[in-house]
């Protein structure tokens, strides 16, 4: 079922005015050694890193090894990191680094069109609205399967972050301060435009 | 997204509309259903790196064994672990309480007094094994745990080092 996890993306995209202070109050407490603090910022952003990991072709097993290695060395860097913003940048940075460098040997291509589309869980029969519900997520997944590789790890990876710190994460993925929005809006409106085209293979409009 | 709602930090050119955040929306529950993280992995990712600057040994699992349980009726069994590592064996028993937690017993050899962490999703608990090596948790919250038997504070040249478990099931 969609959702999961489904604290998460109530989290995400509340964008809580206050996220960013109990935030960057962790990180305080985190560099003065809480255990708590520094396990609490664990698991508000570790969801963020698996879809980071993943997005770059990593197996399960590989996925966590770099996470242990990513959080290692974030202790390192903690000191160095103020704003909560810049601590999420560091962290997607890092991970896609180090899950770019381990999968440099194996397989870099995403998922192919059809693979994309029966990763998709079956929802199985519904009621009409459901029915409908379905229809447009399949639609969705599949407009995502269209697009190019870039854009759909850009795209997978900034659904992911708490939205306040979206504009400082996208110029992180090494896109120009001026641009962020336009680049991103660029995938954005390629995937708008293929939704609204009927191309798709089961959108029933 | 508004300036005001980062700070007053983003950068020019920031443009997502309401169309653009519902399909954010979407795409990361689409991701949350064909791809989720393992829900455990937040916490196996703390217990990790609970254990950083200690200077530590891995305890290997070396055996386990299940036997029915005197203590309980129904399905329980009480389990018998026993982990190695190059200066200790670790050996647990475990059997479930009438209340849900878990009695954990445990023996070290060679015996010898350690104080002894049983670290958990709550929180830690501390034990001292006596000059047998025997020690008892009586009741742990069932979950995941993991014990680190701490390091000798004193001695000549002697072990220093922690030596922990791999995470255990309760």
């Amino acid at each position: 079922m969609i959702g999961v996890d489904d604290r998460t993306p109530a989290r995400v995209r509340a964008g809580q005015p206050d996220r960013g202070k109990r935030i960057a109050g962790l990180m305080d407490a985190a560099r003065q050694g809480s255990e708590d603090a520094l396990g609490q910022i664990v698991t508000e952003l570790t969801p963020l890193l698996w879809q980071v990991a993943r997005a770059a072709g990593l197996s399960s097993g590989d996925t966590e090894d770099v996470l242990q290695t990513v959080w290692m060395r974030l202790l390192d860097h903690l000191d160095g990191i103020h704003a909560p913003a810049a601590l999420t940048g560091w962290l997607v940075i890092t991970t896609r680094r180090e899950a770019w460098r381990v999968s440099a040997a194996a397989r870099r291509q995403l998922p192919a069109d059809t693979e994309f589309l029966s990763l998709l869980p079956d929802q199985g029969p519904g009621s009409e609205e459901q029915v409908i519900i379905d229809d447009q997520r399949r639609a969705l997944w599949q407009a995502i399967g269209q697009l190019s590789p870039r854009c759909q790890e850009l795209l997978r990876i900034v659904a992911f972050v708490p939205r306040p710190d979206y504009a400082v994460v996208a110029a992180d993925l090494g896109m120009p301060t001026g641009s962020v929005g336009p680049t991103r809006g660029r995938c954005l409106a390629k995937l708008r435009a293929l939704l609204a085209s009927d191309d798709l293979e089961g959108s029933s409009r | 997204m508004t300036p005001s709602d980062a700070g007053g930090t983003t950068p020019a050119g920031e443009s997502l509309d309401d169309v653009d955040l519902g399909l954010l929306d979407g795409i990361r529950e689409l991701f949350q259903a064909a791809d989720p993280m393992p829900a455990d992995l937040p916490e196996r990712l703390r217990f990790f790196l609970a254990l950083r600057g200690l200077e530590i040994e891995v305890a290997r699992l070396a055996a386990e064994e299940r036997q029915p349980s005197l203590a309980a009726r129904g399905a329980e069994v009480s389990r018998t672990i026993t982990f190695d590592s190059d200066s200790l064996t670790i050996m647990i028993r475990i059997d479930p309480n009438l209340d849900g937690t878990a009695r954990v017993d445990g023996w070290l050899a060679p015996p010898q007094r350690r104080e002894i962490d049983m670290k958990t999703t709550a929180d830690s608990l501390t034990v001292t094994s006596d000059e047998q090596g025997r020690f008892a948790f009586a009741r742990v919250p069932r979950g995941t745990a993991q014990l680190v038997v701490r390091s000798e504070d004193s001695g000549p040249g002697g072990a220093g080092r922690s030596v922990v478990t791999p995470a255990l099931i309760l």
